[in-house]
């Protein structure tokens, strides 16, 4: 099984292909992770990680850059349903559009708009940067065996805009940062999330395991 | 086989699409319950209908029409367009539809399907949608390259029903139905295939009765019913004679 982890000029790329390999390395069958520009290796890849770092619209930009890129990686979600990872921006890339400063296009896989974060608590910063405990909204694989809730398990973010979703069906968790934030989303075989499993530490290592062993 | 008449809802009337575009919809009735009643009595035994708007809409949109069908005809139904999770199948199941037809869900959420069709075993129908055997879902169709036989494995052994196959490029032209791709499909497989899309004549029938079609589970007439390209009396009076044979 191979994991292909989308190069497309964003910033987190290394971090989270060792993250990867190293969740790869604690299964029973290593699946093998490459990180590629290539549309025909993601087409083909058993599973894929879309990554990114920065503002929506340039991650757009990069991605669309890529020539097939985009094409391939919704055929092979959407049509040959291979579970997907997106992670940071690279979770917002599925919604309807991106709201930073302009109004971009997303894949449109979830319905739903990126927002700027709004903490109701005005001494708490933009961005938000830190540890957070995650509360689940909607039970899924990738979840199993995960310690979470308030006195589980914490995941880093780094961000200033998050995912509003349109249908509640589609978040599978939230943090708090004065007001909810969307942390996880899930539909048909892709998840998202909008903190960084890669520096999530055990927390995060288990869960791309859970997603490494995900069968849809 | 079982020829199945087709009943397309949009906005409540019964309509046929040329290649499923919207835009290319010919209001056949009114009034869908009667058009119900009228298939019950030409001697048809199993009624397939989809949901348009519930297609595009991604949940059900006609549900007045389909209970009114329902409320007056006996014969089985089966029921597609706009049904993306379990909740929706149960309550097609509960409100009297025999099976539940699951299309663009079926490409994109396998395990939804897979739960279903092991929790109501024969009452889910994968409809698979091709255009030159590749699948297509919604608006990007022309992009994918899966072909429909790579989808269909999926639900192999599954507790799926029937895989209803239907050309798009065919559907609601009245060029024949696209049997060789129907027959390589279900010669590849072990789920029962129905055929569909542009099913035109008796012609259609009589070589759906062939023993090389032997494999297929039965045929969707749409446009053909309407127009009367199709008696049904001759249709139905062949394939009950194929059947005693």
């Amino acid at each position: 099984m191979s994991v292909a982890i989308i190069d497309y000029g964003s910033g987190n790329l290394h971090s989270a292909a060792k993250a990867f390999e190293r969740a790869a390395r604690s299964l029973e069958n290593p699946d093998k992770v490459i990180v590629t520009r290539d549309p025909d290796a993601v087409f083909r890849a058993d599973r894929i990680v879309l990554p990114g770092v920065g503002a929506f619209a340039d991650c757009r930009k990069g991605l669309d850059a890529v020539d097939g890129m985009i094409e391939a990686m919704t055929e092979a979600v959407r049509v040959k349903a291979r579970p997907f990872f997106g992670i940071c921006v690279g979770m917002q890339l599925m919604a309807t559009h991106g709201k930073e400063n302009v109004t971009t296009d997303g894949l449109n896989w979830i319905d739903g708009d990126v927002e700027k974060i709004a903490p109701r608590d005005e001494s708490l910063k933009i961005p938000h940067m830190g540890w957070n405990t995650l509360d689940v909204i909607r039970e899924h694989p990738v979840l199993e065996r995960l310690p979470l809730g308030p006195k589980g398990r914490h995941a880093y973010f780094v961000h200033s805009y998050h995912l509003n979703a349109a249908n509640e069906a589609d978040v599978l968790a939230r943090a708090d940062y004065g007001g909810p934030v969307t942390a996880m989303v899930g539909k048909d075989t892709a998840i998202g999330t909008q903190f960084h499993p890669e520096k999530s530490q055990r927390f995060g290592l288990a869960l791309i395991a859970n997603f490494l062993k995900w069968k849809p | 086989m079982i020829l199945f008449p087709a009943i397309d809802l949009k906005n409540g009337q019964c309509v046929r699409l040329e290649q499923g575009d919207m835009a290319r919809a010919t209001v056949f009735n009114l009034d869908p319950a009667a058009q119900a009643q009228s298939f019950a009595a030409q001697g048809f035994e199993y009624l397939h209908v989809v949901d348009l708007d519930g297609a595009f809409a991604g949940k059900p949109m006609n549900a007045q029409a389909v209970e009114a069908m329902l409320g007056v005809i006996k014969m089985p139904v089966q029921l597609g367009g706009g049904i993306r999770d379990l909740a929706t199948v149960e309550a097609w199941l509960a409100k009297g539809i025999t099976r539940v037809i699951i299309g663009t869900a079926a490409v994109r959420d396998p395990t939804f399907v897979k739960e279903a069709a092991k929790k109501y075993p024969g009452r889910v129908a994968v409809g698979l949608d091709a255009r030159d055997g590749k699948v297509a879902v919604e608006g990007w169709a022309e992009t994918s390259t899966v072909t429909a036989l790579e989808i269909a494995q999926r639900f192999e052994d599954a507790g799926v029903a029937a895989i209803i196959f239907t050309d798009i490029a065919r559907d609601g032209l009245l060029k024949g139905l696209n049997l060789d791709a129907t027959i390589a499909l279900a010669d590849s497989i072990s789920i029962p295939v129905i055929a569909s899309g542009g099913l035109a004549s008796i012609e259609d029938i009589k070589a759906m009765l062939l023993p090389r079609a032997k494999k297929l589970a039965g045929a969707i007439a749409g446009r053909a019913l309407y127009d009367g390209r199709v008696d049904p009396a001759a249709a139905l009076e062949l394939i009950r004679s194929a059947r005693a044979a």
